[in-house]
């Protein structure tokens, strides 16, 4: 096994290979960062250049894009509230308000750091797992998706501590709102009201660039000032800072990096899910749970290093059954069959070489982009000193013609906007953004599977409490769901005792 | 304002409109087939369930409280979230909206200047030539980087492409 780990460092280490793996990578950082353009676009566009080049290096190139992209995405994340690709949106509940506080700097190295030892983590899973890959992925069938779904709506509304009621509901608004489009499991179209766009349901990233890009506007819109209140303390900002923090708080990354790369090996899931799920696991680990969302570096960490532990085990699927984790990956499966390679189990012993090769490029260049990202950190967190009068005009612009830019689609940026009023109104009413993300993203996976379930259990529901891998799932919903409320509960007894006690 | 239980009735507003909002859901959903239905309304009767209990909690009756400090326990600290909208947000959101309806009619490479000028001169109160010179630049920035460099074709607007 060493012997093949080697050679893919052997044919990565090659003049022309490190130079294309440079060029992706800064490909990856530009798209990362625009709002609405991410991988999938970038290779995309990359695709047909790639037609010309050594299948070895295409991958180096498109592994270069890859690994830099959580990154690009993470800066803008960070500093304007605006994800630029989707799994990003975790790092802005805590970015953000850490970019407010004029802690750019921090949050930027912090993520920096979190975004290098995450992609290292997960390519060693990866190492390990790849020869096992196809025997772990098996394990995974509809009752297991569906309540892995479930589980992952059910810990991030309770991630929103104090407002589990409130993160349900959106959970639930979500979930009618993923509903909306053509029903793949029973055919027919659901909730469009004839207007064609909404077939292929409500598209995730304009969505997303609303909820957050557009909301976050508005907001700073009606609030004036800049994004952050404090010059003096984003001149004073240290990468050193930042970089401290991430292993100061190693359990994080840990967890971060293992939510990331079991999550990532799991098709259809994709990132969203693993920084969502990693954001949401640690703060239910915290003992300051109340700090989360108000800039807590932690917030960070954790959702970075679970974005690039995902990268190098969402290949898993992708190389091992042909089946993409993602739209980044369901793009990068077209490369590899326009180099001749077909994705499959044949693939895990064909092409060995290329695939270590591939996955050290994506590690290389999570690591590199996130040193050039460190470099930036002091010129980029001034964005945040801004005035808004100036900052929303030109933020809007941008996130609307990456909307439309991602299908060249004008009902995008309807979208958009509509997200965005709505992420805004959730601002103002208090209702978290976050379980909507999360039901966008798992409703199709999660009516597909129940269906399926069923299917499989000829009708009967005992289909989710017979198997293990459920059985383990379901003890887990029912515990991250009851505690808080127990706790709620608890609180409540104890009020009203004291309570008592006071007017004795 | 008019109070009803003990609380101002807009405070009721946001799960008031969702319930409002998840029964035209089901309405609408029980109209697609068995099979069709299934899961949507499954999610919109729990919804139905979780906004009831979203407007108990909000009465300052004895469950209202309970419910309150059981379930969302930060409720009380995040008082004037339940104001009506005011003017100032209505006019930030309209300025949205007239963004997405000016790409719609005159294009996007019409509406992005015009907006930024207008932006950055009347709401901004900066001068005619720095409102000018930040609506070029923005401009020229989105156009090398999607029509020159990503060669995407910008959308000319309904005039435009009538």
């Amino acid at each position: 096994m060493l012997d093949v780990w080697l050679g893919g460092i052997q044919s990565l280490l090659q003049v022309r290979e490190l130079m294309f793996l440079a060029l992706g990578m800064a490909i990856g950082l530009m798209f990362g960062a625009i709002p609405g353009l991410g991988g999938a676009t970038a290779l995309a566009l990359l695709m047909p250049l790639t037609y010309g080049l050594e299948p070895f290096t295409a991958l180096a190139l498109s592994g270069g894009v890859m690994g830099a992209v959580p990154m690009g995405g993470s800066i803008t994340a960070i500093l304007l509230n605006t994800p630029g690709t989707a799994p990003n949106a975790a790092t802005c509940l805590d970015g953000y308000p850490l970019a407010q506080q004029g802690k750019a700097g921090l949050a930027i190295g912090a993520a920096a750091s979190a975004n290098a030892i995450g992609g290292i983590i997960g390519t060693l899973s990866v190492l390990a797992v790849l020869p096992i890959a196809k025997d772990l992925v098996l394990l995974f069938g509809p009752p297991e998706f569906f309540l892995l779904a479930t589980f992952g709506l059910v810990t991030t509304a309770t991630a929103s501590r104090g407002k589990v009621l409130r993160g349900l509901i959106s959970g639930g608004l979500g979930l009618m709102i993923s509903f909306i489009g053509y029903n793949e499991v029973m055919g027919g179209e659901r909730f469009t009201f004839g207007v064609d766009y909404l077939w292929d349901g409500v598209h995730l990233v304009p969505a997303l660039i609303g909820l957050f890009a557009v909301a976050e506007m508005i907001n700073l819109s009606v609030r004036g000032g800049a994004v952050s209140s404090n010059a003096g303390a984003v001149k004073i900002t240290s990468m050193a800072g930042g970089l401290l923090e991430t292993f100061k708080h190693w359990p994080t990354v840990l967890r971060g990096s293992l939510v990331g790369t079991v999550v990532g090996a799991i098709p259809g899931v994709g990132g969203v899910v693993a920084a969502f799920l990693s954001y949401s696991m640690t703060v239910q680990a915290s003992r300051n749970p109340e700090s989360f969302g108000k800039g807590n570096i932690q917030g960070v960490i954790a959702p970075e290093a679970a974005i690039n532990a995902k990268d190098g085990s969402a290949l898993i699927p992708t190389l091992a059954f042909g089946i993409p984790g993602g739209a980044e990956m369901a793009v990068f499966l077209g490369i590899l069959v326009l180099h001749g390679m077909q994705p499959g189990p044949m693939m895990l012993s064909q092409h060995q070489t290329e695939i270590y090769g591939l996955v050290w490029a994506l590690t290389l260049s999570c690591i590199l982009a996130s040193f050039i990202g460190l470099l930036f950190v002091r010129p980029l967190a001034m964005i945040t000193l801004v005035d808004s009068k100036i900052l929303v005009p030109i933020v809007l612009c941008v996130a609307m013609v990456g909307s439309y830019a991602i299908d060249t689609n004008i009902e995008n940026v309807v979208l958009t906007a509509a997200f965005g009023i709505l992420g805004y109104l959730m601002i103002r009413f208090d209702y978290p953004r976050l379980t909507v993300v999360i039901a966008l993203v798992l409703g199709a996976t999660a009516e597909r599977s129940f269906h399926q379930s069923l299917m499989i259990g000829d009708g009967h529901y005992s289909v989710f409490f017979t198997r293990t891998i459920c059985q383990i799932l379901i003890a887990c919903i029912v515990a991250w769901l009851t505690w808080p409320l127990l706790g709620g509960f608890f609180r409540t007894r104890k009020s009203v005792v004291l309570g008592r006690e006071g007017r004795r | 304002m008019k109070r009803l239980l003990g609380t101002d009735v807009a405070t009721y507003g946001p799960p008031a409109f969702l319930f409002v909002f998840t029964v035209a859901y089901l309405i609408v959903a029980y109209g697609y087939s068995p099979a069709s239905r299934a899961f949507p309304v499954i999610v919109a009767w729990s919804m139905i369930v979780l906004v009831t209990i979203d407007l108990i909690s909000r009465t300052q009756t004895r469950a209202g409280r309970a419910l309150t400090r059981w379930l969302i326990p930060t409720a009380a600290t995040t008082a004037g979230h339940d104001n009506p909208l005011s003017r100032v947000e209505i006019i930030a959101v309209s300025w949205v909206a007239a963004l997405v309806a000016a790409m719609a009619l005159i294009g996007i490479l019409y509406a992005i200047p015009l907006f930024v000028f207008a932006s950055v001169r009347w709401r901004g109160q900066r001068s005619y030539a720095a409102s000018l010179a930040i609506a070029s630049i923005t401009t020229l920035l989105v156009w090398l980087l999607f029509t020159r460099v990503l060669r995407i074709e910008l959308y000319s607007g309904l005039l435009g492409s009538g």
